[in-house]
């Protein structure tokens, strides 16, 4: 008998040691954020840390985390955990990093979508965030949404119309050159052939 | 003199954060986007990745969007460095590896369930070798501008 309950309590001991990073606490109260149609995604709004992902690895912490050349990340204040920001609340293909960084170090409250399903995603094992709103403390919230205009100011010979990842000289000269899929623009020809 | 040292000491510990245990690894896989892998805002996680993703995945990394290495096992390594810079979050030191398979040399970091890669050598890039846009099409579909229009 004494075998058996130590033998359940082995088993219920092993499956919380186990239990999925995935399965957080909820932080969806008091939320605004607009939800997104991605995989497992749940509103979220905290207290956090701002700080770059590097420094918080490493120890390796340039006072202005990088000026938005590192990518950023978010310890949350409830639970110490480091949080990967993948998006900004544009829905232009656009990181987070420039509307973090400039509250490197500072304690902020974060609005926006914990987001990913391991069940579809294996290689996941905690939620990404997108962040939607920052707020400091006595502030009103500031929109996560500075990264185009940041493109627009340091990309000025690249006015014209369309969305900036048309524009972007970058991706221009590597399209031009690799093709869309990366194979050469003969490759590009074929399926372009076939499909329009 | 020991005071001061002290004193010196515990400020610094107040002012870095504490460094997680890093190991030294060599890893195979390809550079993905990570947000459109784990989100499903493109698809599935078989249509973003390779070539029928390619596009999509450069527009990404200038972005600014983390990417990734995705190895055969299915592990991602979310790339914080790149060949010993941390100043990747413009996109520009990855847009010619998206897509590759690549082997690189580096430290990586677990935390709170997400591996961290700080790459200090790529071994050898491959290139694009995932060719799946035979079975996907180009993702998204407006990647490749209407000819027509």
């Amino acid at each position: 008998m004494k075998v058996m309950i130590a033998a359940v309590a082995t088993t219920v001991l092993a499956s919380l040691m186990i239990a999925p990073a995935l399965a957080e606490a909820d932080f969806s109260e008091g939320s605004k954020a607009k939800l997104w149609n991605v995989f497992g995604v749940e509103k979220a709004r905290f207290e956090a840390k701002v700080t770059d992902t590097v420094c918080a690895l490493t120890g390796d912490c340039p006072v202005d985390c990088g000026a938005g050349l590192r990518q950023m990340a978010l310890i949350r204040v409830a639970d110490d955990a480091l949080l990967v920001v993948s998006k900004n609340t544009q829905a232009a293909f656009t990181g987070a990093s420039v509307d973090l960084a400039p509250y490197c170090g500072q304690s902020v409250t974060v609005d926006g979508l914990l987001v990913g399903d391991p069940e579809i995603t294996p290689g996941l094992g905690a939620k990404v965030y997108q962040v939607q709103s920052v707020t400091v403390a006595g502030a009103k919230p500031a929109k996560a949404n500075r990264w185009t205009r940041d493109w627009a100011r340091k990309n000025p010979d690249a006015k014209g119309k369309g969305p900036w990842f048309r524009r972007d000289p970058r991706i221009i000269g590597r399209i031009e050159a690799q093709g869309y899929f990366g194979l050469g623009p003969e490759v590009d020809a074929a399926y372009i052939e076939d499909n329009f | 003199m020991f005071r001061t040292t002290i004193a010196t000491l515990a400020l610094a510990s107040f002012a870095i954060p504490a460094a997680a245990e890093g190991e030294r690894i060599e890893v195979t896989g390809e550079m993905i986007d990570t947000w459109c892998y784990f989100s499903g805002v493109m698809g599935g996680p078989d249509a973003v990745v390779g070539t029928a993703h390619h596009t999509c995945a450069m527009w990404c990394a200038a972005g600014g969007i983390p990417v990734g290495l995705l190895t055969d096992d299915g592990t991602v390594y979310m790339v914080m460095k790149w060949e010993g810079s941390a100043e990747i979050a413009d996109g520009t030191a990855l847009l010619d590896v998206q897509s590759h398979r690549v082997t690189a040399e580096g430290i990586v970091y677990e935390r709170d369930g997400i591996k961290y890669l700080m790459v200090a050598k790529v071994l050898e890039d491959a290139g694009i070798t995932n060719v799946n846009h035979e079975d996907f099409g180009v993702v998204p579909g407006f990647a490749i501008p209407d000819p027509n229009k």
